[in-house]
């Protein structure tokens, strides 16, 4: 474990997060922090998808959902307990954990694409039982006050908080990767990845580590959705449990390199930055999905092992600083 | 070799950084907010106000939102050909528009109106489409204490956080259905029962609940309140209750597709009911291609074309008359090829209008002045009436533009849609009962 803490890129990609969290700080740019807020909250989804995917080998379309249950429960307790930010962010975190161990429990005894399946229909599950869950304002959703951001110093900085917390979460969700790859546990994961009938001959306990990970992938989307809904004011059915955000955040691990660790950093912010430059480019604009799409088509024909698994194939001497 | 390597590694990793500061750093400045004064003492100057939004180029919105769009920038125009804004501060204000495509996501929304604030330097803002997308802007509007005016926003919950600084065109979502049932009162006073049925999505849940609570308010018996999963396409099992309850009226729905199934499947089964009031499909005119199904629905709209609202029924409402007639505006979306104008096109060209009016009032652009104009402004434009609440609960909602009645009727044989309601904008005399 000394190993782990000492490995050159951990501390390089600790400071990476910290010089993000820092820039729109230093340079007192909102404009630079919502840009980033974006991809830090991309890179965090991606990462903790990346446990499941990655790590174990299961495809998952329906990760969206932890952090729209998530998103519901710290707004719930919000707006009508009013209750404060950081316990509303635990009780994101942990309630979407707590679903995804009573999923994954059923779920997680399907393989390939039974589970893929499955996981879709887990979103529209959801997607159903939030629009007709009176608590959670069926159809409508819940609304934060205005009034909610002058406990933090009021709206502004409310927005300047919930990116620094976002930036401690994708930290979070940063070392726990790398620190999950090095373990024993990381292992037989990976182990289950590669052949799960293997792995149960070994004497890995198969449906305990699928759920742990599965368990651990849940957390940080539940307190990303918390801090998410809590700057947009407001949360919906719709907004919350919207598969096309998962498949993003499925294409971004892609695009960086699955079962790596720098690979959904990458590849989340890789995906952000097209985008958004795209958006703003005046000759561009109207025409920016179709060129991400060309971009991203042509990356995932010509380099499927993602961006991160093309730099370490190529070169040996890398891999060391890039895991 | 390895120091290389880390070096090389550390530059991949900040590559992302650096685009990021790119884009941080001020490009053009597009908004020329403040410009050359004259140099000749008695010329007034000619500035440049610009007013930001999001538009969905893309996604689900799109429609709508373009429409919207377009309806800004003709707006604009018509104010440049004019010479621009001669406000009282003795500057001439000419009007640029800056916007940047939402993809129809909230996640967007946030980032691009703090770039419009922040880099562009917008001096006004437009909301975007929907009144999800609005919620999340004005979060960022009222932060840096900027004036938003929304369209093709309705939900009342916008309105109750405690803003200062958001200004509703539209009629709120809780009185979509309101205007079907004074239409009912004015033509049966005796009818009295009334069911709802509604598609169970944001929009159409909160017109339902507003529709309910009126309803108990002025004296109708709710016999049946239900909602339908987005999707329904089989309203047999709603239909058969209905018709238990004989309700007089039966009024809900939600978005095209189940709206105009529902109004289709009703008709076959000769539902006996005098008045059938739908959100949203009867307004299209797709809706048409349910032949004589089509016949005697009504459904609210923000503004239809042929609304009689003009300087007399301004004058008759205690209002103040502003802006060009329904004519012209539907003549300037011809201009630019539009021939059938939505009303949430058109509520661009109203949203634009009413900031017109309030510029003209405050004589500045400054924040605080135009905000007391449009606080205090009660005014009748082609699209309807303006008048939003002033207290700390409900800030900016809208409380005097009403929602006009449209119906599908047979006029000379042929079958379109008519305006029956309010009095001060209708066309035609509403059919009724229907059945």
């Amino acid at each position: 474990m000394k190993r782990v803490f000492t490995s050159p890129f951990l501390w390089l990609g600790v400071a990476f997060f910290v010089v993000l969290a820092a820039w729109p700080m230093a340079t007192n740019d909102p404009t630079l922090r919502e840009d980033l807020f974006l991809i830090l909250m991309f890179i965090t989804m991606a990462l903790s998808l990346n446990i499941i995917l990655g790590f174990t080998g299961y495809v998952n379309f329906g990760h969206i959902v932890f952090f729209g249950l998530g998103g519901y429960m710290g707004i719930y307790v919000m707006s009508i307990l009013h209750w404060g930010l950081f316990t509303a962010m635990l009780v994101g975190g942990i309630s979407a954990s707590v679903l995804a161990f009573i999923l994954g429990a059923i779920i997680l005894r399907l393989r390939g694409a039974y589970f893929a399946l499955a996981t879709i229909g887990i979103n529209e599950m959801m997607l159903a039982f939030v629009s007709n869950f009176k608590p959670f304002g069926s159809g409508i959703g819940l609304s934060l006050d205005f009034g909610v951001y002058k406990a933090y110093g009021g709206a502004g900085k409310a927005l300047w908080l919930s990116f620094i917390l976002l930036a401690i979460a994708a930290l979070l969700a940063f070392i726990i990767t790398f620190v999950l790859k090095k373990s024993k546990f990381g292992l037989g994961l990976m182990v289950i990845r590669e052949d799960e009938d293997a792995a149960m001959v070994m004497g890995i306990p198969t449906p305990t580590f699928k759920n742990l990970a599965y368990t651990l992938s849940a957390f940080l989307p539940g307190v990303v959705g918390v801090l998410y809904f809590f700057k947009n004011g407001n949360i919906e059915p719709g907004e919350a449990f919207n598969l096309e955000m998962s498949i993003e955040v499925l294409v971004m691990i892609m695009l960086g390199g699955f079962g790596t660790v720098s690979g959904p950093v990458i590849g989340a912010a890789l995906y952000e930055e097209i985008r958004s430059w795209l958006i703003v480019n005046p000759l561009l604009q109207s025409m920016h999905l179709v060129v991400a799409g060309i971009l991203l088509l042509a990356i995932i024909l010509f380099v499927p092992i993602g961006v991160v698994g093309w730099i370490r194939q190529r070169l040996p001497l890398v891999r060391r600083y890039l895991e | 070799m390895r120091k290389l390597l880390f070096v090389l590694l550390v530059v991949v990793m900040v590559v992302p950084l650096a685009a990021c500061g790119g884009k941080a750093t001020p490009t053009k400045a597009p908004v020329a907010t403040k410009a050359p004064v004259a140099t000749k003492a008695p010329a007034p100057a000619v500035k440049t106000l610009t007013i930001g939004f999001t538009a969905s180029e893309t996604g689900k919105y799109n429609v709508e939102s373009t429409g919207q769009e377009l309806g800004l920038k003709l707006w604009a125009k018509r104010v440049n050909g004019a010479g621009g804004l001669k406000l009282n501060d003795g500057n001439t204000y000419k009007i640029a528009l800056k916007s940047y495509d939402d993809e129809s996501k909230k996640e967007r929304v946030q980032q691009l109106y703090t770039r419009l604030i922040n880099d562009d330097k917008v001096d006004l803002l437009v909301s975007p489409y929907s009144s999800g997308l609005t919620d999340a802007a004005a979060v960022i509007a009222e932060q840096y204490k900027k004036i938003m005016v929304t369209t093709g926003a309705a939900s009342d919950a916008t309105y109750k956080k405690g803003y200062a600084h958001v200004f509703q065109l539209y009629t709120p979502a809780s009185r979509y259905l309101t205007s079907v049932l004074d239409l009912l009162k004015a033509k049966d006073p005796s009818a009295k029962k009334v069911a709802i049925v509604y598609e169970k999505s944001k929009f159409a849940t909160a017109v339902a609940v507003g529709a309910k609570a009126y309803a108990e308010k002025n004296g109708f018996n709710v016999v049946m309140y239900e909602g339908y999963d987005s999707g329904t396409s089989d309203f047999g099992p709603f239909i058969n209750k209905i018709a238990a309850n004989k309700p007089d009226a039966i009024i809900g729905g939600g978005h095209y597709q189940d709206g105009s199934t529902f109004s289709k499947q009703l008709y076959e089964k000769k539902v006996p009911v005098k008045l059938v009031g739908i959100l949203v499909a009867p307004s299209s005119p797709k809706f048409a291609e349910l032949g004589d199904a089509a016949v005697g629905i009504t459904a609210p709209a923000q503004w239809a074309a042929g609304a009689n609202y003009s300087p007399e029924t301004a004058k008759a409402a205690g209002f103040e008359w502003f802006g060009p007639s329904s004519g012209e505006i539907i003549k300037a979306f011809a201009g630019a090829g539009v021939k059938e104008p939505s009303y949430q096109a058109v509520g661009g060209y109203a949203a634009g209008l009413i900031l017109e009016k309030a510029l003209l009032t405050a004589g500045s652009p400054e924040v605080a002045k135009v905000k007391k104009a449009l606080e205090d402004m009660k005014i009748m434009i082609f699209y309807g009436s303006y008048n939003v609440d002033t207290s700390a609960g409900a800030h900016g909602l809208q409380i005097a533009h009403d929602m006009v009645v449209i119906q599908w009727q047979k006029v000379s044989g042929k079958l379109q849609k008519v305006i029956v309601w309010p009095e001060a904008a209708k066309t035609h005399s509403a059919i009724y009962p229907l059945r």
